[in-house]
């Protein structure tokens, strides 16, 4: 009598589980999908928006050239033949490549047209030229086949990117040139090359004579600097923190501020390392140097907190034994701590080194948004970086920087996705030890 | 009529029939007297009248305590009792614990080893420490060993340091298992192997008295009777004193016994005789498993 | 009561109830042994065959019990590694066990000597000669399970010291017995039958006194065996 009773409310209790089941079961699958479509979500945007910056950005990868022939005679440049370099420097090279030009297309008459005609190849053709003729003077008085670059408007033509489809007035490039970049192309004088003048030049006027090295530099130089001082610096703190300082007020006040110093804006940085670095201490504008110091300042919480973390996170068993063996407090946090911790201090570092790659506000404060050409050989010469070139030609009107701002971030995000290697590779070394 | 006497029986036997709560039996009060032979006549090292407090809490109540040469002493009591505190005082472990506050006199070898001059490094060296948790650094068996003599100077060649390395794997009885891996990381090693490696860590730099705190807790039982051989063997060359909670360990591989409860040293005796005999009802109703 | 002897309030409620049963069965046995033994000496007194036969059968139940009780320690040494009280409990049961058996033999022994005086024309004559030495003898014997049950120590030292007056009686009883031969030689082999149940008897009175010496084991944990009754009596009483 009473086992049935038992067994009754048993079979009773499994079938309310039972009952239940199906509800749970189909709340974990709600969940799941849940998830799924919001991971699903994000993976769109990023697809999107890597769909849009290479394809906007690739193109940018190549550049025109336009085959002409060049008279190089001395009456031509307008020197006496066996003339000095300093001549030669100084001759007339763009007047060699409109009479070049002219005599392709000798049709060619009005001055507007004539114009247009000059507008076929780069700016810096000229300096080609002259480039090539100081390289080797024999080059004087002969005619030779030159591959010129051609102008970005042109070259765009040539890249498929502008079509004779659209209202004329809408575009730069008009329908003669048009014609005469088909009459070019059919006598095979052009020419599609891998753009090596966008990693070997600096910031120019010419889309196509703009180039990304001063930015690379600046980049590096910048890192470095703000490497060689938050790491240290940021590494000692924390080894301080964590293992020396007694716990106190003073301490707690320390920690929430480095906890709270990580959520300053960046430009606030900026304007610090404006008001004291370059006002106070009279450091140049500009330079790597102050916008190392800047970001380092910017970068140090995130070094001071990850390494604490990563620090705490060592075994206590770890100290112990150290300690069990007679080390003094210094040689079980050099010997035993630190190189436990390594992995997640530069996991730390390295994610707050590319934060700092990619920063441009505070740079902005310290003026390394100025226009440079050169290339900068130290931390003191005035340079650029490289978020902060994409923030100048996104803003340039011409339609040949829209294609490099994209190549540019496409740099930009190469370097950080290297980085990031980095960091995963250090980590699963030093893990292995 | 032998119903009759086994009523008496139980009457004899129940004299609480509540089950029991350590807490109820705390009530040896403040000052109390250790009960048993808590003095030897060759002291290795000697504390007396020791305090341990962390912040406001009183972890361990006027212990003295002697530990005699070459003699292995175990000290068992239920968790929270104050022994492996107390065992940590010997080697002044709970330097490094900011709110511990110890009080009391320690000598080892009638030396202070709490007096201003002494070095806790010196100290560290002399008295080692084998912790609960086998603990191997992340590094290699060699470095493992080698580690403590280095940072000490007890080297002066490699040559040498591979001698005192061999020497001491080879008195953890772990030589002949790990010679053709000295350079694999010691974390690889079983348990019991990661574990022998730590004495013989500990032994590298040739202590005088080893503290072991529940070495055997985390190792199965073949990896423990091989420990506990291995503290036999040692007894011999250096003074041992052992924390564990397993009582059998403590019959098994220690002269003396020492019972505390919480935070006080109730009672030390032959290990024999605490185990058969215990004078003390706490003792009695601790190792026969009344509570605990 | 001296002690603070408790089989129970471990932590394991069967731990307590296998040490329980231990420490009952071991009861019961000495129960069955106590009884036997009268029953031994009344088959003597009263030369009652049927009831000595009786008695010699019933030796396989302590028998039984022996083993069984051997078996229960056994295990519980084995599972469960009994220490301090516990670990004395069980050495003294099992010791006090082969006690236990041993008197059983002894009551047989009486059982089948009773057997063969019953039919004695002159039982009367002589067999009341033992009633003083049995009934002394049965006294420590209960007295010595009394303070088993009871782990009372005074008890158990009292007993022992009593074992001298027994070895006193009996010596008198041999003589009264040498006696009685001489006066009449023909009944020699009934008087060495008689005298076979004496010193049964006395054996049982020193089991009973090794009974006592393991009760003052198992509540001080000394061990008193071959000492004196004055060495015992000065030191734990």
């Amino acid at each position: 009598m009473n086992s049935t009773n038992e067994g009754a409310s048993a079979s009773h209790s499994s079938a309310a589980i039972k009952a239940s089941l199906k509800k749970r079961y189909a709340r974990e699958r709600r969940f799941q999908w849940y998830g799924r479509m919001a991971v699903l979500t994000g993976f769109v945007f990023l697809l999107v928006l890597l769909v849009d910056i290479v394809g906007k950005g690739y193109p940018a990868f190549t550049q025109q050239y336009i085959r002409v022939t060049v008279d190089f005679s001395a009456e031509q440049l307008g020197v006496a033949p066996g003339a000095s370099e300093e001549q030669l420097a100084a001759a007339n090279y763009l007047g060699v490549i409109k009479n070049s030009l002219r005599a392709m297309f000798p049709e060619v008459d009005s001055r507007k047209e004539k114009r247009q005609l000059y507008r076929l190849v780069s700016v810096g053709a000229e300096y080609q030229l002259r480039d090539m003729l100081l390289a080797d003077p024999q080059l004087l008085g002969q005619t030779r086949e030159v591959w010129l670059q051609a102008h970005s408007e042109a070259g765009s033509y040539l890249k498929g990117q502008v079509s004779a489809a659209s209202a004329e007035a809408d575009r730069k490039v008009k329908d003669v040139q048009m014609a005469w970049l088909d009459q070019l192309r059919a006598q095979g004088r052009t020419e599609s090359r891998f753009n090596t003048t966008f990693f070997t030049a600096g910031d120019s006027r010419e889309p196509e004579m703009a180039g990304i090295k001063v930015a690379l530099y600046g980049s590096f130089f910048t890192l470095l600097v703000t490497f060689l001082i938050a790491f240290p610096i940021g590494v000692s703190a924390a080894v301080y923190l964590e293992e020396f300082a007694p716990r106190n007020r003073l301490t707690d006040l320390i920690e929430i501020n480095i906890n709270n110093l990580a959520a300053v804006p960046s430009i606030v940085f900026g304007l610090l390392g404006l008001a004291v670095f370059i006002n106070f201490f009279e450091l140049p504008r500009s330079a790597p140097l102050v916008g190392g110091i800047v970001l380092s300042l910017m970068t140090l919480p995130t070094i001071i907190i990850t390494s604490r973390a990563a620090i705490q996170s060592v075994s206590p068993s770890i100290r112990e034994a150290a300690l069990g063996v007679g080390a003094s407090k210094l040689q079980t946090v050099f010997h035993h701590v630190l190189p436990v911790a390594m992995p997640g201090i530069l996991t730390g570092s390295i994610i707050g080194m590319a934060q700092a790659l990619g920063e441009s506000a505070p740079l902005l404060m310290i003026g390394m948004v100025a226009f440079i050409m050169d290339v900068p050989a130290g931390v003191t010469d005035p340079a650029t970086v490289l978020p902060v070139q994409i923030y100048l030609w996104a803003d340039s009107p011409e339609r040949g920087f829209t294609e490099k701002t994209s190549a540019a971030i496409m740099v930009l995000m190469g370097f950080l996705i290297v980085m990031n290697a980095l960091a995963i590779y250090l980590r699963k070394r030093f893990e292995l030890k | 009529m032998d119903t009759g006497r086994q009523q008496e029986a139980a009457a004899a036997g129940a004299q609480a029939r509540e089950p029991l709560d350590i807490r109820d039996h705390g009530s040896v009060g403040d000052a109390y007297q250790t009960i048993g032979a808590p003095f030897v006549d060759d002291a290795k090292m000697s504390a007396r009248h020791v305090n341990v407090y962390y912040g406001e809490k009183h972890a361990i109540t006027d212990v003295s305590l002697d530990i005699g040469r070459n003699e292995v002493i175990a000290m068992i009591g239920p968790s929270g009792c104050g022994k492996s505190t107390f065992l940590r005082t010997l080697n002044r472990m709970n330097d490094i614990i900011p709110i511990c506050r110890v009080e009391g006199q320690f000598y080892l070898d009638g030396e202070d080893i709490y007096s201003q001059d002494q070095d806790t490094v010196l100290l560290r060296a002399r008295v080692g420490m084998v912790f609960q948790k086998p603990n191997p650094f992340p590094k290699s068996i060699y470095e493992n060993v080698a580690y403590g003599p280095r940072i000490h100077g007890l080297a002066h060649n490699k040559a040498e340091m591979d001698e005192i390395v061999e020497s001491s794997l080879r008195r953890a009885g772990l030589f002949e298992e790990v010679k053709d891996q000295l350079d694999k990381p010691g974390t690889g090693l079983s348990g019991g192997q990661q574990q022998r490696l730590c004495i013989a860590r500990a032994i590298a730099v040739s202590p005088e008295v080893i503290l072991m705190d529940e070495p055997c807790s985390a190792l199965d039982p073949i990896a423990t009777a091989r420990i506990e051989e291995l503290i036999d063997e040692l007894k011999d060359n250096y003074t041992i004193a052992i924390v564990t909670h397993s009582m059998q360990q403590a019959a098994r591989v220690s002269q003396r016994t020492a019972y505390f409860h919480l935070g006080k040293l109730i009672e030390v005796g032959d290990t024999k005789q605490i185990f058969t005999m215990p004078e003390h009802e706490l003792t009695e109703n601790y190792i026969t498993g009344r509570f605990g | 009561m001296d002690n603070n002897m408790k089989l129970d309030e471990h932590t394991s409620q069967r731990y307590n109830a296998e040490l329980e049963a231990v420490r009952n069965r071991v009861l019961t046995m000495g129960g069955l042994v106590e009884k036997q033994c009268r029953q031994a000496l009344q088959a003597l007194l009263k030369g009652d065959a049927e009831l000595a036969s009786e008695v010699d059968g019933a030796d396989y139940e302590v028998n039984d019990l022996e083993i069984e009780i051997s078996d229960r320690c056994t295990e519980i040494l084995a599972r469960r590694q009994p220490a301090a009280g516990d670990l004395r409990m069980i050495v003294a049961v099992i010791r006090m066990v082969s006690n236990l058996e041993r008197i059983g033999d002894e009551a047989a022994k009486i059982g089948r000597k009773a057997r063969k005086l019953a039919d004695a024309r002159d039982r009367q004559a002589y067999a009341g000669e033992s009633v003083h030495l049995g009934e002394g003898v049965l006294q420590m014997l209960h007295g010595a399970l009394d303070a088993f049950a009871r782990l009372d120590v005074q008890a158990a030292v009292e007993i022992i010291s009593r074992d001298l007056e027994i070895d006193r009686e009996f010596k008198s009883l041999n003589r009264l017995l040498i006696s009685h031969m001489m006066e009449q030689p023909q009944r020699v082999k009934n008087m060495l039958r008689v005298n076979s149940c004496a010193r049964a008897l006395e054996r049982i009175g020193d089991h009973a006194v090794n009974l006592c010496e393991e009760v003052v084991y198992l509540v001080r944990g000394a061990d008193v065996r071959h000492l004196s009754a004055e060495e015992i009596k000065r030191h734990h009483q």
